[in-house]
Protein backbone atom coordinates (compact mmCIF):
# COMPACT_ATOMS: atom_id res chain seq x y z
CA UNK A 1 0.00 0.00 0.00
CA UNK A 2 2.93 2.34 0.84
CA UNK A 3 4.26 1.79 -2.56
CA UNK A 4 1.24 3.15 -4.38
CA UNK A 5 1.02 6.38 -1.86
CA UNK A 6 4.32 7.10 -2.77
CA UNK A 7 3.43 6.36 -6.76
CA UNK A 8 0.63 8.89 -6.05
CA UNK A 9 2.17 11.34 -4.32
CA UNK A 10 5.62 10.79 -5.82
CA UNK A 11 5.85 14.01 -7.20
CA UNK A 12 5.68 17.63 -6.42
CA UNK A 13 2.60 19.74 -7.48
CA UNK A 14 1.74 23.42 -7.22
CA UNK A 15 -1.69 23.75 -5.53
CA UNK A 16 -3.23 26.54 -5.47
CA UNK A 17 -5.15 26.55 -1.78
CA UNK A 18 -4.90 27.67 1.61
CA UNK A 19 -4.29 25.40 4.29
CA UNK A 20 -7.57 24.61 6.33
CA UNK A 21 -7.00 24.03 9.94
CA UNK A 22 -10.32 22.12 10.21
CA UNK A 23 -9.54 18.92 11.38
CA UNK A 24 -10.40 16.06 8.95
CA UNK A 25 -10.56 13.15 11.33
CA UNK A 26 -12.44 14.26 14.87
CA UNK A 27 -12.26 11.17 17.59
CA UNK A 28 -15.57 9.26 17.88
CA UNK A 29 -15.31 6.69 20.63
CA UNK A 30 -18.30 4.63 20.80
CA UNK A 31 -19.75 3.04 23.41
CA UNK A 32 -23.16 2.20 22.61
CA UNK A 33 -24.98 -0.21 24.96
CA UNK A 34 -26.39 -2.76 22.88
CA UNK A 35 -29.02 -5.54 24.78
CA UNK A 36 -28.01 -8.92 25.54
CA UNK A 37 -28.01 -11.57 23.07
CA UNK A 38 -25.84 -14.10 21.00
CA UNK A 39 -26.62 -13.34 17.31
CA UNK A 40 -25.39 -16.72 15.85
CA UNK A 41 -26.89 -19.21 18.20
CA UNK A 42 -30.08 -18.33 16.90
CA UNK A 43 -31.78 -21.55 15.50
CA UNK A 44 -30.35 -22.42 12.52
CA UNK A 45 -30.55 -25.45 11.34
CA UNK A 46 -28.70 -25.35 7.59
CA UNK A 47 -25.64 -23.45 9.78
CA UNK A 48 -22.75 -23.50 7.73
CA UNK A 49 -19.08 -23.82 8.61
CA UNK A 50 -18.66 -19.95 9.45
CA UNK A 51 -21.27 -20.10 12.53
CA UNK A 52 -19.39 -22.68 14.39
CA UNK A 53 -16.70 -20.01 15.20
CA UNK A 54 -20.03 -19.02 17.85
CA UNK A 55 -19.44 -20.74 20.91
CA UNK A 56 -21.83 -20.85 23.56
CA UNK A 57 -19.81 -18.84 25.90
CA UNK A 58 -18.92 -15.96 23.60
CA UNK A 59 -18.59 -12.77 24.46
CA UNK A 60 -21.81 -10.54 24.18
CA UNK A 61 -22.14 -7.84 22.39
CA UNK A 62 -21.43 -5.60 25.44
CA UNK A 63 -18.64 -7.36 26.35
CA UNK A 64 -16.95 -6.93 23.08
CA UNK A 65 -17.03 -3.23 23.70
CA UNK A 66 -13.99 -3.45 25.58
CA UNK A 67 -12.54 -4.28 21.97
CA UNK A 68 -13.12 -0.07 20.94
CA UNK A 69 -11.37 1.35 24.30
CA UNK A 70 -8.25 3.59 23.49
CA UNK A 71 -9.39 3.63 20.06
CA UNK A 72 -10.41 6.29 17.55
CA UNK A 73 -12.25 6.11 14.45
CA UNK A 74 -11.84 8.17 11.48
CA UNK A 75 -14.41 10.85 10.55
CA UNK A 76 -13.15 11.86 7.44
CA UNK A 77 -14.12 16.11 6.51
CA UNK A 78 -14.59 15.30 2.48
CA UNK A 79 -17.13 18.61 1.83
CA UNK A 80 -15.77 18.43 -2.21
CA UNK A 81 -16.51 15.20 -2.71
CA UNK A 82 -18.43 15.25 -5.84
CA UNK A 83 -15.22 17.16 -7.56
CA UNK A 84 -12.92 14.81 -6.12
CA UNK A 85 -14.82 11.66 -7.01
CA UNK A 86 -14.76 13.19 -10.94
CA UNK A 87 -10.75 13.49 -10.76
CA UNK A 88 -10.53 10.08 -8.80
CA UNK A 89 -12.41 8.82 -11.81
CA UNK A 90 -9.40 10.40 -14.43
CA UNK A 91 -7.10 9.45 -12.58
CA UNK A 92 -8.34 5.86 -12.70
CA UNK A 93 -8.85 6.14 -16.55
CA UNK A 94 -5.37 7.44 -16.52
CA UNK A 95 -3.69 4.44 -14.65
CA UNK A 96 -5.82 1.76 -16.70
CA UNK A 97 -4.86 3.08 -20.28
CA UNK A 98 -2.04 5.07 -19.83
CA UNK A 99 0.35 4.51 -16.42
CA UNK A 100 -0.08 0.80 -16.30
CA UNK A 101 0.49 -0.76 -19.69
CA UNK A 102 3.84 1.44 -20.14
CA UNK A 103 5.01 -0.03 -17.10
CA UNK A 104 4.24 -3.35 -18.12
CA UNK A 105 5.84 -3.09 -21.31
CA UNK A 106 8.61 -1.14 -18.93
CA UNK A 107 8.60 -4.09 -16.53
CA UNK A 108 8.63 -6.85 -19.57
CA UNK A 109 12.67 -5.15 -20.73
CA UNK A 110 13.61 -4.03 -17.51
CA UNK A 111 15.23 -6.82 -15.12
CA UNK A 112 14.46 -6.18 -11.67
CA UNK A 113 17.62 -5.57 -10.09
CA UNK A 114 17.86 -2.61 -11.89
CA UNK A 115 14.42 -1.32 -11.14
CA UNK A 116 14.99 -1.53 -7.71
CA UNK A 117 18.50 0.60 -8.46
CA UNK A 118 16.28 3.33 -10.34
CA UNK A 119 13.41 3.06 -7.06
CA UNK A 120 16.75 3.64 -4.57
CA UNK A 121 18.40 6.66 -6.61
CA UNK A 122 14.84 8.45 -6.64
CA UNK A 123 15.04 8.29 -3.54
CA UNK A 124 18.30 8.84 -2.49
CA UNK A 125 17.96 12.19 -4.42
CA UNK A 126 14.84 12.75 -2.17
CA UNK A 127 17.11 12.00 0.86
CA UNK A 128 17.67 16.20 2.03
CA UNK A 129 14.08 16.60 2.10
CA UNK A 130 13.84 14.08 4.90
CA UNK A 131 16.74 15.45 6.31
CA UNK A 132 15.13 19.27 6.54
CA UNK A 133 11.67 17.95 7.41
CA UNK A 134 12.90 15.67 9.96
CA UNK A 135 15.12 18.57 11.44
CA UNK A 136 12.16 20.71 11.43
CA UNK A 137 10.15 18.84 13.64
CA UNK A 138 13.28 18.64 16.30
CA UNK A 139 13.97 14.65 15.13
CA UNK A 140 17.55 15.49 14.82
CA UNK A 141 18.87 11.92 15.35
CA UNK A 142 16.36 11.13 12.31
CA UNK A 143 18.05 13.83 10.46
CA UNK A 144 21.51 12.89 11.38
CA UNK A 145 20.63 9.79 10.02
CA UNK A 146 19.75 10.59 6.61
CA UNK A 147 22.26 12.83 6.20
CA UNK A 148 24.62 9.62 6.88
CA UNK A 149 22.21 7.87 4.54
CA UNK A 150 22.60 10.13 1.93
CA UNK A 151 26.47 10.27 2.10
CA UNK A 152 26.98 6.22 2.03
CA UNK A 153 24.73 6.28 -0.64
CA UNK A 154 25.95 8.77 -2.27
CA UNK A 155 29.07 7.15 -2.59
CA UNK A 156 29.66 3.46 -1.84
CA UNK A 157 26.15 3.13 -3.05
CA UNK A 158 27.13 4.47 -6.47
CA UNK A 159 24.95 7.57 -7.00
CA UNK A 160 22.67 6.27 -4.57
CA UNK A 161 21.57 3.40 -6.94
CA UNK A 162 22.19 1.14 -3.79
CA UNK A 163 21.18 1.56 -0.27
CA UNK A 164 24.11 0.42 0.94
CA UNK A 165 22.87 1.81 4.20
CA UNK A 166 20.51 -0.41 4.84
CA UNK A 167 22.27 -3.33 3.71
CA UNK A 168 25.17 -3.14 5.21
CA UNK A 169 24.71 -0.44 7.93
CA UNK A 170 21.20 -1.30 9.01
CA UNK A 171 20.64 2.57 8.73
CA UNK A 172 16.52 2.30 7.51
CA UNK A 173 14.80 4.65 5.71
CA UNK A 174 12.13 7.06 7.92
CA UNK A 175 9.58 8.41 5.55
CA UNK A 176 9.50 12.44 6.45
CA UNK A 177 7.77 15.64 4.38
CA UNK A 178 6.50 18.93 4.54
CA UNK A 179 2.61 17.75 5.14
CA UNK A 180 4.23 15.81 8.20
CA UNK A 181 5.86 18.70 9.62
CA UNK A 182 3.09 21.36 9.21
CA UNK A 183 0.64 18.51 10.96
CA UNK A 184 3.71 18.55 13.84
CA UNK A 185 3.03 22.00 14.35
CA UNK A 186 -0.70 21.45 14.81
CA UNK A 187 -1.99 22.14 11.28
CA UNK A 188 -4.81 20.11 10.35
CA UNK A 189 -5.11 18.33 6.91
CA UNK A 190 -7.96 20.38 5.97
CA UNK A 191 -10.90 19.34 3.11
CA UNK A 192 -9.75 15.75 1.79
CA UNK A 193 -8.46 16.64 -1.99
CA UNK A 194 -7.95 14.17 -4.79
CA UNK A 195 -5.40 15.58 -7.26
CA UNK A 196 -5.27 14.84 -11.03
CA UNK A 197 -2.24 12.58 -11.69
CA UNK A 198 -1.20 12.54 -8.07
CA UNK A 199 -4.08 11.25 -6.48
CA UNK A 200 -5.13 11.09 -2.98
CA UNK A 201 -4.11 14.21 -0.88
CA UNK A 202 -5.72 17.19 1.61
CA UNK A 203 -5.08 21.07 1.64
CA UNK A 204 -2.27 20.57 3.98
CA UNK A 205 -0.34 17.85 2.29
CA UNK A 206 -0.94 19.37 -1.22
CA UNK A 207 0.72 22.05 0.13
CA UNK A 208 3.53 20.27 1.51
CA UNK A 209 4.13 18.20 -1.75
CA UNK A 210 5.26 21.40 -3.30
CA UNK A 211 7.59 22.20 -0.76
CA UNK A 212 8.64 18.75 -1.04
CA UNK A 213 9.40 18.99 -4.95
CA UNK A 214 11.51 21.99 -3.86
CA UNK A 215 13.81 20.17 -1.61
CA UNK A 216 14.06 17.26 -3.91
CA UNK A 217 17.56 17.05 -5.51
CA UNK A 218 15.56 15.63 -8.69
CA UNK A 219 14.31 19.25 -9.11
CA UNK A 220 18.06 20.83 -9.65
CA UNK A 221 19.20 18.00 -11.54
CA UNK A 222 17.16 18.80 -14.72
CA UNK A 223 15.36 21.86 -16.17
CA UNK A 224 11.78 21.43 -17.71
CA UNK A 225 11.25 18.25 -20.48
CA UNK A 226 14.30 16.89 -18.61
CA UNK A 227 12.88 17.41 -15.33
CA UNK A 228 8.92 15.83 -16.13
CA UNK A 229 10.90 13.12 -18.06
CA UNK A 230 12.87 12.30 -14.62
CA UNK A 231 9.41 11.99 -13.18
CA UNK A 232 7.54 10.15 -15.66
CA UNK A 233 10.61 7.62 -15.51
CA UNK A 234 10.29 7.49 -11.42
CA UNK A 235 6.36 6.93 -11.65
CA UNK A 236 6.46 4.07 -14.13
CA UNK A 237 9.34 2.23 -12.17
CA UNK A 238 7.06 2.74 -9.10
CA UNK A 239 3.84 1.42 -10.52
CA UNK A 240 6.14 -1.28 -12.40
CA UNK A 241 7.89 -2.40 -9.16
CA UNK A 242 4.18 -2.32 -6.99
CA UNK A 243 2.45 -5.38 -7.09
CA UNK A 244 -0.90 -4.72 -8.27
CA UNK A 245 -2.46 -2.58 -5.36
CA UNK A 246 -5.14 -0.77 -6.67
CA UNK A 247 -5.76 -3.06 -8.72
CA UNK A 248 -6.34 -5.10 -5.71
CA UNK A 249 -8.67 -2.70 -4.24
CA UNK A 250 -10.99 -1.95 -6.76
CA UNK A 251 -11.13 -5.86 -7.22
CA UNK A 252 -12.13 -6.14 -3.04
CA UNK A 253 -13.91 -2.56 -2.15
CA UNK A 254 -17.17 -1.70 -2.07
CA UNK A 255 -16.35 1.56 -2.73
CA UNK A 256 -12.95 2.36 -4.20
CA UNK A 257 -12.86 6.08 -3.88
CA UNK A 258 -13.84 5.91 -0.03
CA UNK A 259 -11.77 2.76 0.37
CA UNK A 260 -8.70 4.56 -0.93
CA UNK A 261 -10.07 8.32 1.04
CA UNK A 262 -9.76 6.41 4.34
CA UNK A 263 -6.95 4.49 3.98
CA UNK A 264 -5.00 7.50 3.14
CA UNK A 265 -6.37 9.94 5.91
CA UNK A 266 -5.69 7.07 8.55
CA UNK A 267 -2.36 6.63 6.99
CA UNK A 268 -0.81 10.22 7.26
CA UNK A 269 -2.22 10.49 10.28
CA UNK A 270 -0.64 7.68 11.36
CA UNK A 271 2.63 9.13 10.20
CA UNK A 272 1.80 12.58 11.65
CA UNK A 273 1.09 11.14 14.77
CA UNK A 274 4.92 9.27 15.31
CA UNK B 1 -2.00 -50.44 43.57
CA UNK B 2 0.39 -47.97 43.88
CA UNK B 3 1.25 -48.24 40.17
CA UNK B 4 -2.17 -47.90 39.33
CA UNK B 5 -1.83 -44.51 41.88
CA UNK B 6 0.96 -43.21 40.02
CA UNK B 7 -0.55 -43.91 36.40
CA UNK B 8 -3.30 -41.51 37.27
CA UNK B 9 -1.03 -38.91 38.97
CA UNK B 10 0.87 -38.95 35.94
CA UNK B 11 -2.12 -38.51 33.40
CA UNK B 12 -3.42 -35.96 35.69
CA UNK B 13 0.22 -34.21 35.64
CA UNK B 14 0.26 -34.57 31.64
CA UNK B 15 -2.89 -32.81 31.54
CA UNK B 16 -2.34 -30.15 33.62
CA UNK B 17 0.61 -29.43 31.56
CA UNK B 18 -0.87 -29.47 28.16
CA UNK B 19 -4.14 -27.20 29.14
CA UNK B 20 -1.39 -24.84 30.63
CA UNK B 21 0.52 -24.80 28.19
CA UNK B 22 -2.23 -24.00 25.13
CA UNK B 23 -3.45 -21.40 27.69
CA UNK B 24 -0.08 -20.26 27.66
CA UNK B 25 0.11 -19.62 23.80
CA UNK B 26 1.61 -16.27 23.14
CA UNK B 27 -0.28 -14.29 20.82
CA UNK B 28 2.99 -13.81 18.25
CA UNK B 29 2.92 -18.07 18.41
CA UNK B 30 -1.18 -17.63 17.97
CA UNK B 31 -0.52 -15.56 14.29
CA UNK B 32 2.70 -17.02 13.76
CA UNK B 33 0.84 -20.45 13.48
CA UNK B 34 -1.86 -19.57 11.38
CA UNK B 35 0.27 -17.53 8.98
CA UNK B 36 2.89 -20.07 8.38
CA UNK B 37 -0.16 -22.46 8.02
CA UNK B 38 -1.51 -19.89 5.00
CA UNK B 39 2.14 -19.30 3.97
CA UNK B 40 2.66 -23.14 3.64
CA UNK B 41 -0.97 -23.06 2.05
CA UNK B 42 0.46 -19.99 -0.58
CA UNK B 43 4.21 -22.16 -1.77
CA UNK B 44 2.52 -25.34 -2.56
CA UNK B 45 1.89 -25.33 -5.90
CA UNK B 46 0.51 -28.28 -7.25
CA UNK B 47 -2.67 -27.90 -5.15
CA UNK B 48 -5.60 -26.53 -6.81
CA UNK B 49 -6.41 -22.73 -6.65
CA UNK B 50 -10.03 -23.36 -5.05
CA UNK B 51 -9.20 -26.08 -2.80
CA UNK B 52 -6.34 -23.81 -1.86
CA UNK B 53 -8.34 -20.66 -0.98
CA UNK B 54 -10.65 -22.65 1.14
CA UNK B 55 -8.08 -24.07 2.46
CA UNK B 56 -6.87 -20.81 3.36
CA UNK B 57 -10.26 -20.02 4.34
CA UNK B 58 -10.70 -22.93 7.10
CA UNK B 59 -7.43 -20.86 8.34
CA UNK B 60 -8.42 -17.50 8.65
CA UNK B 61 -12.02 -18.91 10.28
CA UNK B 62 -9.71 -20.30 12.79
CA UNK B 63 -8.20 -17.23 13.74
CA UNK B 64 -10.45 -14.04 12.64
CA UNK B 65 -13.44 -13.58 15.10
CA UNK B 66 -15.78 -11.99 12.46
CA UNK B 67 -19.05 -11.73 14.67
CA UNK B 68 -16.26 -8.94 16.87
CA UNK B 69 -14.85 -7.80 13.24
CA UNK B 70 -18.55 -7.35 11.82
CA UNK B 71 -20.15 -5.21 15.27
CA UNK B 72 -17.24 -2.99 15.48
CA UNK B 73 -17.50 -2.03 11.60
CA UNK B 74 -20.97 -1.71 11.61
CA UNK B 75 -21.11 0.45 15.12
CA UNK B 76 -24.69 2.17 15.50
CA UNK B 77 -25.73 0.29 12.64
CA UNK B 78 -25.17 -2.95 14.02
CA UNK B 79 -27.59 -2.31 17.04
CA UNK B 80 -30.47 -0.84 15.18
CA UNK B 81 -29.88 -3.84 13.11
CA UNK B 82 -32.52 -7.06 13.28
CA UNK B 83 -30.78 -9.93 14.50
CA UNK B 84 -31.16 -11.76 10.71
CA UNK B 85 -29.59 -8.50 9.21
CA UNK B 86 -26.95 -9.21 11.74
CA UNK B 87 -26.43 -12.86 11.09
CA UNK B 88 -26.37 -12.33 7.23
CA UNK B 89 -24.12 -9.09 7.50
CA UNK B 90 -21.33 -11.37 9.54
CA UNK B 91 -21.37 -13.68 6.34
CA UNK B 92 -20.72 -11.97 4.19
CA UNK B 93 -18.67 -9.21 5.57
CA UNK B 94 -16.42 -12.71 6.63
CA UNK B 95 -16.54 -13.12 2.82
CA UNK B 96 -15.57 -10.43 1.83
CA UNK B 97 -12.70 -9.98 4.85
CA UNK B 98 -10.87 -13.58 3.55
CA UNK B 99 -10.90 -12.88 -0.04
CA UNK B 100 -9.53 -9.15 0.33
CA UNK B 101 -6.80 -10.60 3.10
CA UNK B 102 -6.00 -13.63 0.84
CA UNK B 103 -5.67 -11.40 -2.45
CA UNK B 104 -3.35 -9.28 -0.67
CA UNK B 105 -0.79 -12.04 0.78
CA UNK B 106 -0.84 -13.79 -2.46
CA UNK B 107 0.60 -11.15 -3.98
CA UNK B 108 3.42 -11.81 -1.01
CA UNK B 109 3.86 -15.25 -1.15
CA UNK B 110 7.80 -15.71 -1.57
CA UNK B 111 8.46 -12.98 1.12
CA UNK B 112 10.05 -13.16 4.16
CA UNK B 113 7.21 -12.48 7.92
CA UNK B 114 9.47 -11.06 10.55
CA UNK B 115 7.97 -10.99 14.02
CA UNK B 116 9.53 -8.08 15.85
CA UNK B 117 7.11 -7.90 19.13
CA UNK B 118 4.18 -7.46 20.85
CA UNK B 119 2.24 -5.75 23.02
CA UNK B 120 0.05 -7.64 25.38
CA UNK B 121 -2.44 -5.61 27.97
CA UNK B 122 -5.01 -7.82 29.63
CA UNK B 123 -6.74 -9.65 27.70
CA UNK B 124 -5.70 -7.56 24.19
CA UNK B 125 -2.40 -7.55 22.53
CA UNK B 126 -1.00 -6.40 19.32
CA UNK B 127 0.96 -8.63 17.52
CA UNK B 128 3.66 -6.98 15.03
CA UNK B 129 4.75 -8.74 12.31
CA UNK B 130 6.83 -7.15 8.90
CA UNK B 131 6.61 -8.07 5.20
CA UNK B 132 10.01 -8.15 3.78
CA UNK B 133 10.21 -7.16 0.62
CA UNK B 134 12.85 -6.28 -1.79
CA UNK B 135 12.01 -2.69 -2.40
CA UNK B 136 10.47 -1.80 1.46
CA UNK B 137 9.39 -3.77 4.38
CA UNK B 138 5.51 -3.58 5.09
CA UNK B 139 4.22 -3.73 8.95
CA UNK B 140 0.80 -5.45 9.48
CA UNK B 141 -0.29 -5.59 13.17
CA UNK B 142 -2.54 -7.82 14.05
CA UNK B 143 -4.92 -6.59 17.00
CA UNK B 144 -6.69 -9.82 18.82
CA UNK B 145 -8.63 -10.46 22.22
CA UNK B 146 -8.29 -13.36 24.05
CA UNK B 147 -11.81 -15.75 24.52
CA UNK B 148 -11.82 -19.26 25.77
CA UNK B 149 -7.94 -19.44 26.16
CA UNK B 150 -7.31 -18.64 22.75
CA UNK B 151 -6.03 -15.10 20.85
CA UNK B 152 -8.73 -14.04 18.28
CA UNK B 153 -7.96 -11.27 15.51
CA UNK B 154 -10.33 -8.80 15.61
CA UNK B 155 -8.45 -5.80 13.58
CA UNK B 156 -5.67 -5.98 10.56
CA UNK B 157 -3.33 -2.59 10.50
CA UNK B 158 -1.44 -2.91 7.11
CA UNK B 159 0.92 0.30 7.37
CA UNK B 160 -0.85 2.39 10.01
CA UNK B 161 -4.07 1.67 8.22
CA UNK B 162 -6.11 -0.30 10.35
CA UNK B 163 -8.90 -2.52 8.45
CA UNK B 164 -11.65 -2.62 10.60
CA UNK B 165 -11.29 1.46 10.72
CA UNK B 166 -11.68 1.59 7.02
CA UNK B 167 -14.47 -0.21 6.20
CA UNK B 168 -16.51 1.36 9.15
CA UNK B 169 -16.08 4.72 7.54
CA UNK B 170 -17.44 3.58 3.71
CA UNK B 171 -19.65 1.17 5.16
CA UNK B 172 -21.45 3.63 7.47
CA UNK B 173 -21.64 6.14 4.66
CA UNK B 174 -22.92 3.63 2.47
CA UNK B 175 -25.90 3.24 5.05
CA UNK B 176 -26.25 6.65 5.48
CA UNK B 177 -26.92 6.74 1.22
CA UNK B 178 -28.23 3.32 0.39
CA UNK B 179 -29.93 2.28 4.18
CA UNK B 180 -28.79 -1.00 5.55
CA UNK B 181 -30.29 -3.02 2.66
CA UNK B 182 -28.62 -1.18 0.52
CA UNK B 183 -25.38 -2.26 2.22
CA UNK B 184 -26.25 -5.88 2.07
CA UNK B 185 -27.31 -5.39 -2.02
CA UNK B 186 -23.70 -3.69 -2.71
CA UNK B 187 -21.97 -6.61 -0.60
CA UNK B 188 -23.81 -9.65 -2.15
CA UNK B 189 -22.83 -8.08 -6.01
CA UNK B 190 -19.67 -7.67 -4.49
CA UNK B 191 -19.17 -11.00 -3.77
CA UNK B 192 -20.64 -12.93 -6.75
CA UNK B 193 -18.33 -10.33 -8.99
CA UNK B 194 -15.45 -11.83 -7.12
CA UNK B 195 -16.99 -15.67 -7.57
CA UNK B 196 -17.12 -15.14 -11.29
CA UNK B 197 -13.88 -13.54 -12.17
CA UNK B 198 -10.77 -15.37 -12.40
CA UNK B 199 -8.37 -15.85 -9.74
CA UNK B 200 -5.37 -13.59 -10.38
CA UNK B 201 -2.25 -15.39 -10.90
Amino acid sequence: MKKFFILLVALGVPVIGICGSTPAYTENITAENGSNFLILAAADSDADSKETIVAEDDFTDDELLFLDEDEEFLDVYDPLEPINRGIFWFNDKLYFYLLKPVAKGYRWVMPEPLMLGIGNFFSNLASPMRMINAGLQGKFGDAGNELTRFAVNTTIGIGGFFDTAKDHFNLKKKDEDSGQTLGYYGIGPGPYLVLPFFGPSSFRDGVGLLADSRMDLTYYLWEDRDYWAAIALRTVNTVALDKDTYEGIKRDALDPYLFIRDAWTQYRKNLVDN
Amino acid sequence: MFKQLFLTLFAGMLLAMTSVAIAGASPTDSIRGSVDSILALLQDKEMDKTIRREKIGEVISERFDFRAMSQRTLATNWKSASKEQQQEFVQLFSKLIENTYIGRVEAYTDEKVDYPGEKVKGKKAVVETLILTASADIPVNYKVYKKNDKWWVYDVIIEGISLISNYRSSYQEIVKKEGFDGLIAKMKAKIKELENQPQPA
